[in-house]
Formats: structure tokens, C-alpha cells, sequence
């Protein structure tokens, strides 16, 4: 055999060993995604009202995967920037009807359900987002005990993570609301929960 | 004996620069662009983390997943080999042929290369993967393993001078190798161009398949189909015309070139019909810039100018 002949064989297997890694990688890469998302807790049993009188309890959770956030109407800060995400994801996964958002509000004695509806009118463009309110020491509960989230010297000191919740109200991961990268993280672990079924 | 030297470092680097460009398709295409969130570093360290409890706590560990963080790491690690061996490859070039224009040109030009694309792949990462900046990412891939492949002939064929003394290149043939290697970045252009479309469109509608986000894109999309085509046309011409050069290397680059134009093809009507698997898009991609470096590499194998 000459050195070109050789040489070729050696091209062949490299690219066939190539083509094994990157077929591995990309296996790997996706398994990742799926045990990336472990099941951190069930989110315990609450009672909270939407703005339009419907009460809402955690068996809405139920078959639905849900994005949650803590806010308050009055909030210049964080608020409107967390709500303008959620109202992108909203608009981005308009035709899927297996998405749900909901805000709490840490402020309810001024967030009456008319001021949250008036502030649902400004983010949300669809029926699946529910801005919700109830007695504080429920909504510091839920925080605390329920999501694990920080909820001191409210309504300021509310968390301003959002919290991806499965169909199995578990709670799947946690990413800043006010980061595009940690949104775009979210969006992406939406389509896995989504594809997984 | 030096200029075997710098023919073997050149080689090298080519190699290895390919290589690295497997890597950073291998990054695109399994999504692991932003594995690591900051840069040089990743999430803090030297050596990517195993543990979510290695993460220092100004750093953001929302993204955190091991898988894609070794992924995006080791195109960053083969990044810094390439650049190693690029540096030998220009201190052989400046200790020994200082006055030989082109092996020193190519050495320190695509020295400037590597690192540029080094600092372009901090903005890649800074920058949340933007589609436009990972393209260029690319490209200035490309344009570095076209030098690296113009520094393998140059130093090759100045040290094998009698190999190409009687090879005549006809004028017609050097102009269609020229518009052959345009076309050929044009029409890799476009594909990244589709590539980074099809990235914007998922974005913002996350549940379009595969298949309906191909749909949405402007009709340019058939410009990519169609040039490829034409570039089979024009690579048979070449593939006839180097068939009856006696140096084996030319012949065998014209063969290559026609194959890989007809496998190009082939991968690129799979990912219509098949929804755009990642490896085929990977093979797609990197078969490509093979061809930019080897059809450099016939050019200057049939220009004899080297010859006095």
C-alpha cells in the first residue's frame, strides 16, 4: 500500500470518528436539556382570587405548564420589565394552549382587582395569564414555604425570579425575570417540558 | 529541511484549524453556545465546573448544565491549541524566512486571524449568541484556514520545485478556479445567512417545526439551491480539465472538489426533506470549508509562478 492510499484510510476513519463524537455530542446535549430540569418540590396547596372573582387554587395548576412570578401594580423597578417578559413568552407561545402565566401581587391592599386588571390589560394579550391577590400572609406563604422564594419587607422586597412550574405542579427551575439570556433559558426549557409530554 | 519545517507546522495548524471548525459547528448545533456564560473563563473557573457548588456566587448559575459547558469549553481549549500552533508556525516564519514574503505574510496574517476570531468569540458569548456575530465567527474561520491552506502550498511547493516545473495552467481555468472559490463563499454566506433566519424566526415562534419555519423564510432560500447547482456544472469542468495533469495531488483535488460538491448536495436535499438533523447540518457546514481551502490549494498547485 503507498503512503496516499494510507493517508486516505486515515482521512476516512478520522472523518467516520468524527462523525461518532458529534452524533454522541449531540445525544448528550439533548439528554442534558431533559435532566437539567429536575423536580425540585410540588407546590403545595393555596387559594388566591384572579382579578375577574374566579378563584384560584393550585389544582389549576394541574395538566399545564405554568411561569410564575411576584409583583405589585405600583413597582417602577422590576415589575414592568419582569411583566414585559412574560408578555413576550405569552405572545411567543400564543398557540399553544398548554401554557399559563400567573403574577401575585405582594402589595393587595392597594392592587384591588380592578387596579389588576387594569395592569393585565396592559401586559397580557391572551385569557391564560391570571393576576392573582389574597391575604399577604397566604402570598408571603406561598413565597416562602411554597416556591422558596424570598419575600421580605414586602411589596417591595417581593423575588423578581420567575418560577417554571410542569403539569405535575412541580417546580422545574427558577431564572431571573429581568435577564434576556435567563429568558431565552426559560423559553427554551418551555419547548423541552413541551416535547417531553 | 527548515522549509519541511514550516510545510509541517503549516500542515498542522490547517488540520488543526479544521478541526476547530468541526467543534464550533459541533457548538452551534447542539445549542451550546452559551454553555459557558462568561469568557475566557467558564462559570468562574479555569476548568469548567462539575458541580452547581463550584459556581461563584456573582455568577448567574440559571444556565448552568455540565454537558453543554464541556462542549462550549473545548471549542474554547482547541481555539487556544490552534493559536499555539499558529504562534510556532509564525516564530519558524520570522526566525527563518524573513525575507520570503509569502510564508512570512501567511504566517503573521493568519496569526492576526486567530486572535481576532478569538476575541470575536468573547462577543459571540457576550452578546447572547447573536446570529450575525456567530456567522462572522465563521467566516473568519474560513478566511484563516484559506491562509493556513496557502501557506501548506506555498512552503510545499518551494520545497518539491521540480514537482510543478512543467505544469501549465491555461488562463480560462485559473479564472473559473477564482470564480469557483467566490462562489463557493457566496454560497456558504447564504446558507449562514438561512442558518442565522431560521435561528431569528424560532426565537420568536418557538413552536413552529422544523419544517414550517423553512417555509417562512424569503424565497432566497432557493438561491442557495440554486447556486449549488451550478456549482456542480462548474466543478465538472474543473474535474475534466485537472483530470490529465500528471501530478497525482491535482488530480486527485479535482476529483475531491466534484465529490464533495455532489455530497454537499445530497446532505443539503436531506435537510429539506428530513427536517434539518443537527448532524447532517454539522457535515453540511463543515464539508463546505473544506472546499474553500482545498480549491486554494489547486489554484496555487497549477499557477507556477513559484518556477523560475
Amino acid at each position: 500500500m503507498n503512503t496516499l492510499n494510507k493517508k486516505l484510510i486515515i482521512a476516512f476513519f478520522s472523518v467516520f470518528i468524527l462523525g461518532l463524537i458529534g452524533f454522541f455530542t449531540i445525544h448528550q446535549a439533548t439528554q442534558s436539556r431533559i435532566s437539567n430540569l429536575p423536580v425540585i418540590s410540588k407546590v403545595p396547596e393555596f387559594q388566591l382570587d384572579n382579578f375577574d372573582g374566579t378563584s384560584f387554587t393550585e389544582k389549576k395548576l394541574d395538566n399545564k405548564i405554568t411561569v410564575a412570578s411576584f409583583i405589585f401594580t405600583q413597582c417602577d423597578g422590576a415589575c414592568p420589565i419582569i411583566s414585559t417578559n412574560m408578555g413576550i413568552l405569552q405572545k411567543r407561545f400564543s398557540e399553544s394552549d398548554e401554557l399559563q402565566f400567573i403574577s401575585i401581587t405582594t402589595d393587595p391592599d392597594y392592587d384591588s382587582k380592578s387596579v389588576l386588571k387594569d395592569f393585565s390589560d396592559k401586559y397580557s394579550g391572551k385569557d391564560n395569564w391570571f393576576f392573582l391577590r389574597g391575604n399577604i400572609d397566604d402570598v408571603v406563604t406561598l413565597a416562602e414555604d411554597g416556591l422558596f422564594l424570598s419575600a421580605n419587607l414586602l411589596p417591595v422586597g417581593h423575588s423578581t425570579r420567575l418560577v417554571l412550574i410542569d403539569h405535575n405542579r412541580n417546580i422545574r427551575k427558577y431564572y431571573e425575570g429581568t435577564v434576556d439570556a435567563n429568558i431565552l433559558e426559560l423559553q427554551y426549557d418551555i419547548m423541552t417540558i413541551i416535547e417531553q409530554g | 529541511m527548515k522549509k519541511q519545517l514550516f510545510f509541517q507546522s503549516a500542515v498542522v495548524s490547517t488540520l488543526l484549524s479544521y478541526l476547530l471548525i468541526f467543534v464550533g459547528g459541533l457548538v452551534r448545533v447542539s445549542g451550546s453556545g452559551m454553555g459557558c456564560p462568561d469568557w475566557p473563563q467558564c462559570f468562574g473557573r479555569w476548568i469548567p465546573p462539575t458541580n452547581i457548588d463550584q459556581i461563584p456566587s456573582h455568577i448567574d448559575p440559571t444556565s448552568f448544565n455540565i454537558v453543554l459547558a464541556w462542549i462550549e469549553y473545548s471549542n474554547r481549549s482547541l481555539g487556544v491549541i490552534v493559536g499555539l500552533s499558529i504562534i510556532i508556525l509564525n516564530v519558524i516564519a520570522i526566525y527563518y524566512f524573513r525575507k520570503e514574503l509569502k510564508l512570512l505574510l501567511s504566517a503573521v496574517l493568519s496569526l492576526i486571524l486567530v486572535g481576532a476570531n478569538g476575541g470575536l468569540g468573547a462577543l459571540v458569548v457576550s452578546s447572547v449568541l447573536n446570529p450575525f456575530l456567530v456567522s462572522l465567527h465563521m467566516i473568519l474561520a474560513l478566511i484563516l484556514v484559506s491562509v493556513l491552506s496557502y501557506a501548506c502550498i506555498e512552503s510545499y511547493k518551494s520545497i518539491h520545485p521540480e514537482k510543478f516545473k512543467d505544469i501549465r495552467a491555461n488562463r480560462m481555468l485559473l479564472n473559473c478556479l477564482i470564480i469557483f472559490w467566490i462562489l463557493i463563499f457566496i454560497e456558504i454566506l447564504l446558507g449562514t445567512g438561512i442558518r442565522t433566519n431560521l435561528e431569528l424566526v424560532a426565537i420568536e415562534n418557538p413552536l413552529l417545526s422544523k419544517g414550517e419555519l423553512l417555509n417562512a423564510l424569503d424565497s432566497y432560500k432557493y438561491l442557495h439551491s440554486v447556486l449549488g447547482f451550478s456549482l456542480l456544472f462548474l466543478s465538472i469542468y474543473i474535474y475534466l480539465k485537472l483530470r490529465d495533469y500528471k501530478l497525482y495531488i491535482v488530480r486527485f483535488l479535482g476529483a475531491f472538489t466534484l465529490g464533495m460538491i455532489i455530497v454537499q448536495i445530497f446532505l443539503g436535499e436531506m435537510m429539506i426533506f428530513f427536517e434539518l438533523p443537527q448532524l447532517t447540518r454539522l457535515f453540511h457546514t463543515w464539508g463546505s470549508s473544506w472546499l474553500v481551502g482545498i480549491i486554494i490549494i489547486l489554484y496555487n498547485c497549477i499557477s507556477n509562478e513559484y518556477v523560475k
